[in-house]
């Protein structure tokens, strides 16, 4: 009997001692982050080498939920699913101007840089009587997705170009993976191309670039990360910790490419020899070291959508704007 | 052996291996980029089957799918077996059973996760809508067709009404039910996938869908070999569990040639 109640309270003080740590456990702040592939090897780096980042997993935790593409990021953000997300200037912007999206932008992922980087281009066949931009009158031109912000900036240089996009051209929804393909089979005369597949199409040969997003604006911003308002007026101090996480993942990605590269191939099962071929290299989209948000871009970007009546209203950049976070 | 027994034996694998060989001349004639040969996909297929977390991820869609089974079980069987028995009940859910069957579940995950946000709960209740439709058909129709007479007697020998649905009302009904099944099974395997397209932690989506974000083809198709060789293997299953619990309802091969000896 007394081995049975000492085995009994032994049982509870084990008990206890587990709740105890479940209740530390649960103590620990959880931001609920949405991500997507490619292009946002910061988030790679935290998903993948934890211990890399001493506060990550102690001070804070973070739920990862992949999702395919950012504008059901928006709406994971408006009904209160994630805190963060990766967001484009054009799903952010509508996310402001329609669903009332309030939200900070607190570190870039990737853009472009003019002549240092890869820049989202349009390739025709090598043998195309396509020669400059207005040549694509009355052709078809491929895009990755209607009403996608890389279909908005190829509208801009089509209009700067003297063409109308709504008339003047065929628009065919192609995706970036489909695109080589559809411009091979002829099935489009112009096809946007983007890394992993601009890569693999070049080293075919047979294509030939016609224009580039460079050439609309030097710095396009691509992805970068938002967190909602409320959450970080709500919680500062844990959102200084993601944003400081955020850029020693960026430097650890920039300064180990070898480690970074197995990273990559882990999220995304891509075999690190084709990532090897244009990841972190001038072939890839620029990072920044300090993954500083571009906002004098986001806020051009932002008026070149509303321009194009993509944006229902203006979209200020400043109400993305919390500088003491990202100091 | 004859012809026959032979073609009867070896007819399901010949018609997968003619497959194979179709799709393996079709692809090299075609050389396309997104269409890669059988044996480039095949190949693919350990590098998935033998990854821990593959594996992971595909165990934790199937856990899913069959708790979206399970409560589709719980909810939609009584239900239809209900309104199979009560006229006016059928008149009332009928009109809406029929504008909600053509409604692609899929469509519903944006709304669904507004709601529920963008955890296992949203995907399970959209499998769970997938399954429930055929499920509550079937189990309409299984228990629309009972014999009028047995509930009767057995009400007229004191058998409740619950009683009644349990030990009469269900074992009769139970052929079409378990037929539901069946068809339930293949619908939950495709918005099992479909529910992982738009937001997803962990699961056999992320295989096929990163796969197609990074444009790896062989592994895109390795995918959809696996997909369609677990909804093979579980229609295999349940089609044998199908045939022990309801033997005595299927023809006899005798009845069914007529009696010849």
């Amino acid at each position: 009997m007394k081995r049975f109640t000492r085995s009994l309270g032994l049982t509870a003080c084990a008990f206890l001692a587990l709740c105890g740590q479940t209740q530390a456990a649960d103590d620990i702040p959880t931001i609920r982050v949405g991500w997507s592939i490619p292009a946002e090897e910061m988030k790679y780096w935290m998903m993948r080498r934890p211990d890399a980042f001493p506060d990550l997993g102690k001070q804070y935790r973070i739920a990862w939920t992949q999702f395919q593409g950012t504008a059901p990021m928006v709406q994971a953000m408006l009904s209160d699913a994630i805190d963060c997300s990766s967001q484009a200037p054009l799903s952010l912007g509508q996310g402001a101007a329609s669903g009332g999206l309030q939200a900070y932008v607190l570190a870039q992922h990737v853009g472009e840089r003019k002549g240092e980087s890869f820049s989202v281009y349009w390739a025709v066949a090598e043998d195309s009587p396509v020669r400059s931009v207005a040549d694509l009158k009355g052709r078809t031109v491929g895009v990755n997705v209607y009403g996608s912000g890389v279909y908005g900036q190829m509208a801009m240089i089509l209009k700067q170009n003297g063409l109308d996009p709504e008339r003047d051209i065929r628009l065919v929804e192609t995706g970036f993976p489909g695109s080589e393909a559809a411009l091979r089979a002829g099935r489009v005369d112009a096809a946007v191309m983007n890394q992993p597949f601009a890569l693999r199409a070049e080293s075919k040969g047979g294509i030939r670039k016609l224009f580039s997003l460079t050439d609309l604006m030097p710095n396009t911003v691509h992805i970068f990360e938002v967190c909602r308002k409320d959450f970080t007026d709500a919680h500062p101090e844990l959102v200084k910790r993601y944003v400081k996480d955020l850029r020693t993942a960026m430097a650890l990605a920039r300064e180990d490419r070898a480690e970074t590269l197995k990273v990559v191939s882990e999220v995304t099962r891509a075999p690190v020899d084709l990532l090897d071929g244009y990841l972190l290299t001038d072939k890839d989209f620029a990072r920044s070291a300090d993954a500083r948000p571009d906002f004098e871009a986001i806020q051009q970007m932002l008026d070149q959508y509303q321009q194009l009546g993509m944006l229902p209203a203006k979209v200020d950049v400043a109400q993305f704007r919390r500088d003491d976070l990202i100091q | 052996m004859s012809a026959q027994a032979i073609l009867q034996r070896l007819g399901a694998p010949l018609t997968v291996l003619v497959l194979l060989t179709l799709w393996e001349l079709a692809a090299r004639a075609l050389a396309l980029d997104g269409f890669p040969t059988a044996t480039e996909s095949l190949a693919q297929l350990p590098a998935i089957l033998f990854d821990g977390q593959s594996l992971q991820s595909i165990g934790a869609s199937l856990a899913r799918m069959f708790a979206g089974i399970g409560l589709a079980l719980l909810v939609a069987v009584p239900a239809g077996l209900a309104m199979g028995r009560n006229p006016t009940l059928a008149r009332m859910l009928n009109p809406l059973l029929s504008a909600a069957y053509p409604v692609p579940k899929a469509a519903l995950m944006p709304m669904v996760m507004l709601w529920f946000g963008v955890g296992d709960l949203s995907k399970i209740l959209v499998i769970f809508l997938g399954v429930s439709l055929p499920l509550l058909y079937h189990s309409y129709h299984g228990a629309a067709r009972l014999d009028d007479k047995l509930l009767w007697s057995a009400a007229a020998m004191g058998m409740r009404a619950p009683a009644r649905l349990l030990r009469i009302t269900l074992p009769g009904a139970l052929p079409e039910v378990l037929l539901g099944c069946r068809v339930g099974l293949a619908m939950a395997l495709i918005v099992m996938i479909s529910s992982e397209m738009i937001a997803r932690q962990s699961g056999a989506g992320d295989l096929l869908f990163n796969a197609l974000d990074m444009a790896l083809y062989p592994d895109v198709y390795a995918m959809i070999v696996i997909l369609a060789a677990l909804g093979f293997a579980l229609d295999w299953a349940f089609e044998h569990l199908r045939l022990r619990l309801v033997h005595w309802a299927e023809p006899r091969q005798d009845a069914a040639s007529g009696g010849n000896s």
